[in-house]
């Protein structure tokens, strides 16, 4: 794989283009940014891994509360520690993308939010999903009797089927008739 | 669900039937429920576009795809048809399928691989062409920045104001091609370059007088000229063009408030979601900036803290006593009394600067200041008035959410009716006291110094009011007067009322002063660029953010109010009045509407009479009736559909329900079948089974 040459070659290229909703120049720049990760002995690798702790120091990512999540999410590695190979990366900014469509972007946005990863928002999920928006901190959380009527709250708008959990057809249909989370689920480098 | 001890140990997936009889001892049933969901035709619709590569996982979809026949042709349907980059998949597994789609393709026939590569290639063209024009777009690097930092609804303002400027350039091709064209080949006046002359100064510029009244800025420079078939002449095109403007905005307009409308409120209505949206959709990914993330934390916090107080405040209204809400209504009836009044207050002061600004006055700088006085009026009563209102309804005890909108309709009222009242009386005054010269002039005039006073107002506003302050507040945090004034925040509401009147000043004017779309394009341009610099220069992002989706529709529906009420005025202009004999197109015929009467006179018979029939009072009430069948068949079928709805949400807890509980039972039964196997020392199958562990750790569909 040629990710490891300063450029990438021309037939990889396409098809990146191909497989992601990136153009050429979206992809060019995100190689770069991503060599830049790379440390020298990395680079030498046949595809490198960038590890979590490099991906989330990233400007576009240094303040969003989901950031590891997002890191785990795209990442294949075996050994789920959340690192990153450039085709990872591109995953990832391909989904984050502004040409991604609804459907991409809020099948991402679940497995985000679904933080213990078993398929569903069970109000584990939802109470971990709230605390990361309203910030993690003590005095910054909602105390527990507005956490619980929040949660409450979205399972009685969200959860048709009443079996106490979100899963991802819900979340997609309450997404699509949001016309802001195409826009604002969106990173671009 | 039941136990929690489960151990983590390896255990078997259920594909085949010998399998049950395991050797694992204590399964739990957790685990059980977890396996059988796995195997549920739905996540394995899922799972098979988009599993993990994994070899294990393929091979098992693969087996378990051959037992859901129907479920996999689904999916393998979808997987054929969709591109490669619309899967959720990562792209080792992307690369697989489109391995696998080229096998299929060498078994298809020729015609077939043809077309699909055919369809990908349209598909690509299409793409590129799109990219290419959407890179055509102007701004969008600003855009992103202001979006990165005040988040989404700033962003909207932005984009609302990009879309004026396309909405003015439509205008402006559209006036150049039926006005402008026709009068620069056929007009008998002089086109060539206006010239100063001894007594213009440059307060003609902003007054529109002088040399600019002799320009073609305005309605009177436009003459009937050499072109005089009876069904293509100016005063027809001139009419032609000021009514295709009308229709091609109202119907832009309308189809951007609907789009926005469908997603908003009508589904908001009936299915109450307002809550997982703050949650599911709070978060805006394109910030970057940590001070900004840290107030968009804040603002999330305080704004599901606010609306669970506002599920609480509605609790309490609904304890209220009798008496407590007696006083409510009185209160309320007071302060909306107050309102009107202040109201009524702005509307007399407004006439009464009206009549002083028809005076003549011989000095220059009272004569300025006179012509100004209703524009400075109008502005000052839509400056403070707003800030009034939010004062009152602050007392009124509404929920928050309904004092931010009242507030905004009160503005909304007080800004286009001010407008409104304006043109009355000045129509009014023109048409009483100046006969003889040439009103449109006078009228176009007036509407050409609103166009520029908003303009001033907005760059004075920007570069010696908020500058200025924001310069105060930063070097001198500490003195009184920063801290009387604070931080400044974007009011997105109020600017987008500064718009909007433009907007309706704009094409009220159009009739008057056909260069307007173009003075306009000019404007919002500047006024893109001061906007800006106000944002990125002096404000910081508002605590309570705006939130992008409703707020676009609620700024379409404001400009079609605009725009409803500026045809008004117009209709009402162009059928009332006559138009004057000394000036413009329409010179020497009764009302403007009689070239088309000139026209329709020379057509054939039947098509007199068809058109004839068309303008008839018969055939609008043809048209209302078969309105109301339209509108009534439209909404039993939303009726029909929203039974449908209740009727389908219903079926979904009931099969969510009957699968727990055959879930429930399945996994006892289960349980209850290996504690039985257990029970023999050695049984047949679990041997087998521990001899050839298929070791998996318990996986979910991701």
């Amino acid at each position: 794989m040629g990710t490891t040459a300063s450029q990438l070659e021309k037939d990889l290229l396409s098809e990146y283009q191909e497989l992601t909703f990136l153009t050429k120049q979206e992809i060019l720049l995100a190689h770069k940014r991503f060599s830049e990760l790379l440390s020298k002995e990395d680079r030498t690798l046949h595809n490198p891994r960038v590890p979590m702790v490099k991906i989330i120091s990233l400007p576009e990512l240094k303040s969003n509360p989901f950031k590891k999540r997002i890191c785990h999410v795209f990442s294949t590695s075996d050994t789920k520690d959340g690192s990153l190979t450039f085709e990872d990366f591109l995953d990832l900014l391909s989904a984050f993308s502004d040409s991604a469509t609804l459907e991409i972007k809020s099948h991402y946005a679940f497995r985000i939010f679904d933080f213990d990863d078993d398929g569903t928002l069970d109000s584990g999920d939802l109470e971990k999903l709230v605390n990361c928006l309203t910030g993690e901190t003590d005095d910054t959380r909602l105390t527990p009797e507005e956490m619980r009527q929040l949660i409450s709250n979205i399972l009685e708008e969200s959860d048709i089927d009443k079996d106490g959990t979100v899963n991802l057809s819900e979340f997609q249909h309450v997404i699509s008739r949001s016309p802001d989370f195409v826009s604002s689920f969106k990173i671009v480098l | 669900m039941v136990d929690k001890e489960y151990p983590s140990i390896n255990f078997q997936r259920l594909i085949s039937d010998e399998s049950c009889g395991s050797a694992v001892l204590e399964e739990s049933c957790f685990y059980l429920q977890a396996e059988i969901l796995n195997q549920l035709p739905s996540s394995l619709a899922q799972q098979n576009i988009h599993h993990q590569h994994q070899d294990r996982g393929t091979k098992e979809t693969l087996i378990s795809g051959e037992k859901h026949p129907g479920q996999a042709r689904g999916a393998s349907n979808r997987a054929s048809t969709v591109p490669l980059k619309y899967l959720p998949a990562c792209m080792q597994r992307k690369r697989e399928l489109r391995d696998l789609r080229n096998q299929q393709r060498s078994t298809i026939g020729r015609w077939e691989s043809w077309r699909r590569s055919q369809s990908i290639n349209m598909r690509r063209l299409g793409e590129h062409v799109g990219g290419a024009i959407s890179s055509l777009l102007p701004w969008s690097h600003t855009l992103h920045s202001i979006e990165g930092r005040f988040g989404a609804g700033v962003k909207a303002y932005f984009v609302f104001l990009r879309y004026l400027v396309y909405l003015n350039i439509l205008r402006g091709l559209i006036i150049g091609g039926t006005i402008l064209t026709p009068t620069a080949m056929y007009s008998r006046n002089n086109w060539g370059l206006q010239t100063f002359q001894g007594n213009d100064s440059l307060l003609d510029f902003f007054l529109g007088s002088g040399f600019l009244e002799r320009s073609p800025v305005f309605y009177g420079f436009y003459s009937r000229g050499s072109l005089e078939l009876p069904c293509f002449n100016t005063p027809l095109l001139f009419l032609l063009g000021t009514l295709s403007v009308f229709i091609l905005s109202l119907i832009m307009v309308v189809r951007r408030t609907v789009v926005g409308y469908k997603h908003t409120w009508l589904l908001d209505n009936r299915y109450n979601i307002h809550m997982s949206f703050k949650v599911f959709c709070g978060w805006d990914f394109c910030i970057q900036d940590p001070e900004v993330a840290a107030i968009k934390l804040s603002f999330i916090r305080n704004d599901l803290k606010s609306y669970l107080e506002e599920e609480r405040f509605q609790l309490r209204d609904a304890m209220r006593t009798l008496m407590e809400r007696l006083r409510l209504y009185l209160l309320r009836v007071f302060l909306n009394i107050l309102v009107m009044a202040l109201l009524g207050g702005a509307f007399t002061l407004i006439y009464y600067a009206t009549l002083l600004s028809m005076d003549q006055q011989h000095n220059w700088f009272l004569s300025l200041l006179f012509q100004y006085l209703p524009p400075i009026f109008i502005t000052l009563a839509n400056f403070t008035l707003p800030h009034i209102f939010r004062w009152i309804a602050v007392f009124e005890d509404y929920s928050l959410a309904v004092q931010v909108n009242t507030t905004l309709v009160r503005s909304i009222f007080l800004k286009l009716a001010c407008l409104g009242i304006y043109l009355f009386f000045l129509i009014k005054y023109i048409k009483n006291t100046e006969t003889d010269q040439c009103w449109e002039n006078q009228f176009g005039k007036e509407m050409y110094k609103l166009c520029m006073f908003d303009f001033l107002t907005c760059f004075f506003k920007a570069f010696f009011v908020s500058y200025p302050v924001k310069l105060l507040v930063s070097r001198h945090p500490s003195c009184w007067l920063a801290r009387l004034l604070g931080q400044q925040y974007f009011l997105i509401p109020f600017n987008v009322l500064d718009l909007v009147y433009g907007e309706t000043v704009s094409w009220v004017g159009l009739f008057y002063c056909p260069l307007l779309p173009y003075i306009g394009t000019a404007k919002l341009v500047a006024v893109f660029y001061i906007k800006k610099f106000v944002v990125l220069q002096c404000c910081v992002p508002a605590q309570r953010m705006f939130r992008a989706s409703s707020s676009s529709v609620l700024f379409n529906v404001m400009l079609l109010l605009g725009l409803i009420m500026a045809a008004i005025t117009l209709g009402t202009n162009l059928h009332r009045f006559v138009p004057s004999s000394g000036c413009g197109p329409f010179a020497g015929s009764k009302t403007v509407f009689n070239v088309t009467a000139v026209c329709v006179d020379v057509l054939p018979r039947p098509a007199q009479t068809a058109v004839r029939y068309l303008t008839s009072e018969t055939f609008f009430y043809f048209l209302i009736l078969a309105q109301t069948v339209l509108l009534t068949s439209y909404e039993s079928r939303r009726r029909a559909i929203a039974k449908a709805i209740e009727r389908l949400k219903d079926m979904l807890v009931m099969t969510s329900s009957d699968k727990h509980f055959l879930l429930k039972q399945n996994t006892l039964s289960l349980r209850r079948q290996r504690k039985k196997s257990k029970s023999p020392a050695v049984a047949p199958g679990s041997e087998e089974a521990s001899s050839t562990p298929q070791t998996l750790t318990p996986e979910r569909p991701l």
